[in-house]
């Protein structure tokens, strides 16, 4: 029976860290070189983990599935890091970015963990600059910082549209010199497929060599998943096509609890899709909605061009409903006024699905060059993928999937229920509970991977009981017995339809019943369609090739049967969770107004979920104290 | 970089050369006297002949092992390969390159060694100067002559305007101001030596030099 | 739309490939390129025929995966952008298209347009970085950098790695790669104490890895979805001079601390 220990350290909140970090045991030098990690994923977590551990002296097996460490999926992000550095002497401080973030989160995050992570986001900034990210400077030569998703203070550190590819980058550097050294041993173009438990405890994995489909066990001392969020279960996604839930199902399957899966993250301002052939779904900067006014057309039946339309037919409905923030609501509330019109059949453009994102009010006002000056790469990137010109029409943009906050559930050590098992970065649930804030997610995974992991991992080593195991050890036999029969099985059904058709299909059922808002109807109802998708994808499935080669389609199709378990999951949990909170809006749960209505008597808790072959998950729940900031309702009206 | 080294040697080279035959205008004395000039010193003149000789040696083995390496670096070619700003004269070192060593052999052999048109070789002005103006002279009224040394010239002159440049970037010269300065150097230098030659070529042809 | 695509095909590192002729059908204007391939996928695989490989990840032109030669131009007609910004619309109706793989020998392909560019990656360990342990950096603030050096960096370190300079070069030369990184780096002060190992290293890791030289042609540029400038190999150029000077001018082996002097 999985036991939910938070291990979350005693005494004031402020010297938690300190000295949890202090009563932890150490490794000795000349032991750390006996000791081998595996750290799977090189994105922010897993690459600063990786160079971070073998700078200590632990040999570290670093795995990916891309050519490159550097294509991670946290290359893509925009924004920028928060720190709590206050160089704008703004107001700022460590417990600012905490209670902003504990608020942000929809008071569903530990509070001792999301200290943490405040007090570690300023090393980051540091460490960062040692490394060489060029971060954007004042004419002084001092970092500048700019306020980025709607709070009050300036502590986004930035790279220009590319703080992600910076900071992976730099992360990247640290691995490539770790590599040179010896201490990393990189594994790229390797996927992992299953885990190899010995004694209950993590001691490797099963991969393949997705070059030579090769299938081989690599055991260590522990293993690290840095693996990223899910949100491409629901196809179309802002994530790269990649990205994938595989190894942290995996690991669900073998034991580790997974934690509030049902909380993903919808962003408002993605360019709508654009027909059956959409692959992945595009962001736009937020910072858009700083000028832009959004709207759709009054009456459904209005099909104007959207120029022909008097104000007066106009509905700016974020204005209309949230007169205090307008256009600048948080994403999760924005997302879902969205859904509203759209569902109302207001919504504009191919299927009704977008709205308009109107700039001729402010080119009007301020000129079209200061649009041009502010947004000019953003509309360049419409024009390319739309072509519309949208100095001349209004955007259209549309909601799309784009951050997990939850996944596999982990102490304040970030270790899940399986001992010697860590996860970090988006793949845990971590530090943002409900609802995450914009660059959060860089200052987590750099947190959990530079600082946070290399302490308490020190202390599992130190003080587990740790036998050295062989490859070829009988449990890493089984596993790879087990990932060789899965493989097989996915090449003989040669059925008829392809792996993106089921997955498709799975994303449409899912953003249907368990995207931005949710009832108890249309997850029942998923609960019982995903499972006949399920038998279906395995009668069904048309898989070319061998598995003894290069077979991209045998790689996806793997990825794609484990979305049709996980889905149901993730609907079991929406399901259960009969509250509205953060980005899980239930409709059953929200007031008059259609607000969301948070049930902290009953619901104040993480839904951690143990696996059950054959059988509904069970569900164990860590409660949450708020001692250090007591909940409130986000009215954002 | 060695390749860069040797080359802009050359090109001072090429610029002096073109600078000593401009004196041609100045008559029969100037040329003549130029040459004697450069005669009287006989040990500096072949030390910067061999100098000259060794360096266009090593441009030429440096040029031919760099294009071996750089084609082992591409063992299968596109099919389709288009080029996006590439200069005609970049692509097409290896040619003029070919085309400029043929005709600086040809051109020795001619005006300095006299193998060729050998009438000349050891003619003596009223000065008691070899009369190399009297060389230039009858060489360039051969239409022959005229057609062979300009396009020689334009061997030069399409090899220079890319290599002076090219040379600069190799030589690691880089100025966020002076970049585009730099960058039209090249083409105006090798202009600037083409047109100086081509000019002694067609006044003699022309007959406005006799 | 249709289109006519003569695309290569090639099984494994070590066999023959060829160009196979495919039929794209209901493409639309608004298609992406890639998605525009990934219903021709779709059809073959509907035959029970392997789909056609081809490496791809982000979308959004940044990942670097993209890697196709579109009518022999890395990455297609458009400049700035990768293979997977490019869309449909770009081309005429009935258009015949030929897509080929990045080829050079550092780049052997893998599978009909996958190819293997882990020896940019190899460059990189050779000497891509500065070597600073995790923990103990000074404030941010401490080490001052002008904003125009700052944007400098930025402008080199916006390489997405992609490999389309090199496929562009006729000599197969990935300079600009190198000088990218040699510039942002020793732009930077944090730079600065490792420049000469770092260029001489990563200069080395290239031409062991079967590069081709550098002609100053300046096609990379023209290809390179992040417009890199070639200034940067200039600069390179330059650093590697200083190393050999700079290099040469210091004791070949540096005092051990421990050396007592008697």
């Amino acid at each position: 029976m999985t036991r939910l220990d938070s291990k979350i350290p005693s005494g004031p909140l402020e010297s938690k860290w300190d000295r949890h970090r202090f009563s932890e045991k150490l490794v000795s030098p000349n032991n750390k070189r006996k000791l081998s990690v595996i750290v799977v994923g090189t994105g922010l977590a897993g690459a600063s983990a990786a160079s971070t551990l073998g700078q200590l002296g632990y040999h570290v097996e670093c795995f990916c599935f891309h050519d490159s460490p550097r294509r991670a999926h946290s290359i893509a992000a925009q924004g920028g890091i928060n720190a709590a550095k206050n160089y704008q002497d703004d107001g700022d401080s460590v417990g600012r970015l905490f209670y902003d973030t504990i608020k942000g989160g929809d008071f569903r995050s530990r509070e001792a963990n999301v200290y943490r992570l405040a007090q570690v986001s300023t090393q980051i900034i540091d460490q960062c600059v040692a490394l060489g990210i060029p971060f954007a400077r004042e004419y002084g030569g001092q970092l500048a910082n700019r306020s980025f998703g709607g709070v009050q203070v300036s502590r986004t550190f930035y790279c220009r549209g590319q703080t992600g590819q910076q900071l992976l980058l730099g992360a990247y550097s640290a691995l490539c010199w770790q590599i040179e050294r010896g201490q990393v041993t990189m594994h790229p173009r390797t996927e992992l497929l299953d885990l190899i438990l010995v004694d209950g405890q993590a001691r490797g994995i099963v991969s393949r060599d997705l070059v030579t489909g090769r299938i081989s066990a690599h055991t260590a001392h522990a293993v690290v998943l840095a693996t990223g969020g899910y949100s491409n279960v629901y196809y179309l996604s802002t994530n790269a096509n990649g990205c994938n839930v595989t190894a942290t199902y995996r690991a669900w399957k073998h034991g580790a609890a997974f934690a509030n899966p049902c909380f993903t993250q919808i962003h408002p301002t993605a360019i709508p899709p654009g027909g059956a052939h959409q692959a992945k779904l595009t962001l736009m900067s937020e910072s858009l909605r700083n000028d832009g006014r959004l709207w759709v057309p009054k009456v459904s039946s209005d099909h104007r061009l959207p120029g022909d339309i008097p104000p007066i037919d106009r509905d700016y409905f974020l204005e209309r409903r949230y007169p205090r923030f307008g256009n600048l609501a948080p994403r999760d509330i924005a997302s879902r006024a969205v859904k509203v019109v759209c569902d109302e059949g207001r919504g504009v453009g191919p299927g009704g699905q977008g709205v308009y994102l109107d700039f001729s009010e402010v080119i009007e006002q301020q000129g079209l060059e200061v649009v041009r000056e502010r947004y000019g790469n953003l509309f360049d990137m419409y024009h390319r993928i739309t072509g519309e010109d949208a100095y001349q029409v209004p955007m259209r943009i549309y909601p799309a999937p784009h951050y997990t906050m939850g996944g596999l559930w982990v102490d304040y050590n970030l270790m899940s229920t399986v001992p010697g098992l860590f996860v970090i970065g988006e793949a845990n649930f971590a530090d943002h509970g409900a609802n995450r804030l914009g660059a959060s997610s860089l200052m987590q995974g750099l947190a959990d991977g530079y600082f946070i992991l290399p302490y308490t991992i020190g202390h599992y080593l130190a003080t587990a009981k740790l036998l050295s195991i062989p490859d070829d050890h009988a449990e890493a036999r089984e596993a790879i017995q087990r990932v060789e029969t899965r493989v097989n099985r996915l090449l003989t059904v040669k059925g008829r339809r392809t792996a993106a058709m089921f997955h498709r299909e799975l994303g449409t059922l899912l953003w249907n019943h368990c995207g931005m808002s949710r009832n108890e109807g249309g997850l029942t109802s998923a609960l019982q369609s995903i499972p006949k998708l399920r038998e279906e994808f395995w009668r069904d499935v048309m898989v070319p090739g061998s598995g003894s080669a290069f077979n991209q389609e045998l790689e996806y199709a793997g990825r794609v049967a484990d979305y049709l378990e996980f889905a149901e999951l993730l609907c079991h949990d929406a399901l259960h969770r009969h509250e509205s909170c953060g980005a899980h809006f239930r409709e059953e749960y929200q007031t008059e107004d259609g607000e969301p209505r948070r049930d902290d008597g009953r619901f104040a808790y993480v839904a951690a979920w143990q696996y059950r072959d054959g059988a509904v998950p069970v569900l164990h729940k860590e409660p949450l104290a708020f001692e250090f900031v007591p909940p409130t309702m986000r009215s954002y009206q | 970089m060695g390749l860069a080294m040797t080359g802009l040697g050359l090109v001072v080279f090429v610029v002096f050369h073109m600078l000593g035959n401009l004196q041609l205008f100045e008559g029969p004395h100037a040329l003549n006297g130029y040459a004697a000039f450069l005669r009287d010193m006989p040990i500096v003149l072949w030390a910067v002949r061999i100098g000259l000789l060794s360096m266009a040696a090593l441009h030429i083995g440096l040029a031919l092992q760099l294009s071996m390496r750089n084609r082992r670096a591409r063992p299968v070619e596109y099919t389709i390969h288009r080029y996006r700003q590439a200069s005609i004269a970049s692509r097409t070192m290896a040619i003029s390159g070919m085309v400029l060593l043929l005709f600086v052999g040809f051109h020795l052999l001619h005006l300095t060694a006299g193998v060729i048109d050998p009438g000349f070789a050891d003619r003596r002005d009223p000065a008691g100067y070899r009369d190399v103006y009297g060389k230039v002279v009858h060489a360039f009224q051969n239409p022959f002559m005229v057609v062979l040394y300009l396009a020689g010239q334009l061997g030069l002159g399409l090899h220079l305007s890319h290599a002076i440049a090219s040379s600069v970037q190799t030589m690691g010269f880089e100025h966020a101001a002076l970049n585009r300065l730099l960058k039209a150097f090249g083409p105006v230098i090798g202009l600037i030596v083409v047109l100086g030659n081509v000019a002694i070529v067609l006044a003699v042809f022309f007959g406005i030099v006799r | 739309m249709k289109f006519t695509l003569n695309i290569w095909r090639q099984n494994g590192p070590h066999e023959r490939g060829r160009f196979i002729t495919y039929e794209a059908q209901d493409v639309s204007p608004g298609m992406s390129f890639l998605e525009m391939l990934d219903g021709v996928n779709q059809r073959l695989l509907g035959n029970g025929e392997e789909p056609v490989a081809f490496e791809q990840d982000c979308r959004e032109g940044i990942c670097g995966s993209c890697s196709l030669v579109i009518n022999g131009i890395p990455h297609g007609p458009d400049q700035g952008i990768t293979t997977c910004q490019l869309y449909m619309r770009r081309f005429s109706d009935g258009a015949f298209i030929t897509i080929e793989p990045w080829r050079a020998k550092a780049f052997p392909i893998l599978k009909d347009l996958v190819v293997d560019r882990s020896a940019l990656d190899r460059i990189m360990q050779a000497g891509g970085y500065i070597s600073v342990n995790t923990g103990g950096a000074v404030d941010g603030n401490v080490i001052l950098i002008g904003k125009d050096q700052a944007e400098t960096a930025m402008d080199a370190a916006s390489c997405i790695g992609c490999g389309a300079c090199v496929a562009a070069c006729k000599n197969a030369s990935a300079m600009l790669f190198v000088a990218a990184k040699v510039s942002h780096l020793a732009t930077l002060p944090q730079g600065r104490p490792e420049r000469a190992r770092r260029v001489s290293a990563m200069l080395e890791a290239m031409d062991r890895e079967g590069f081709g030289s550098c002609g100053n042609q300046y096609e990379c540029e023209a290809v390179c979805p992040k417009n890199i400038s070639t200034r940067f190999i200039a600069n390179l150029n330059h650093e590697y001079l200083r190393a050999g000077i700079v290099e040469s001018s210091l004791p070949s082996e540096p005092e051990s601390p421990h050396a007592e002097s008697s």
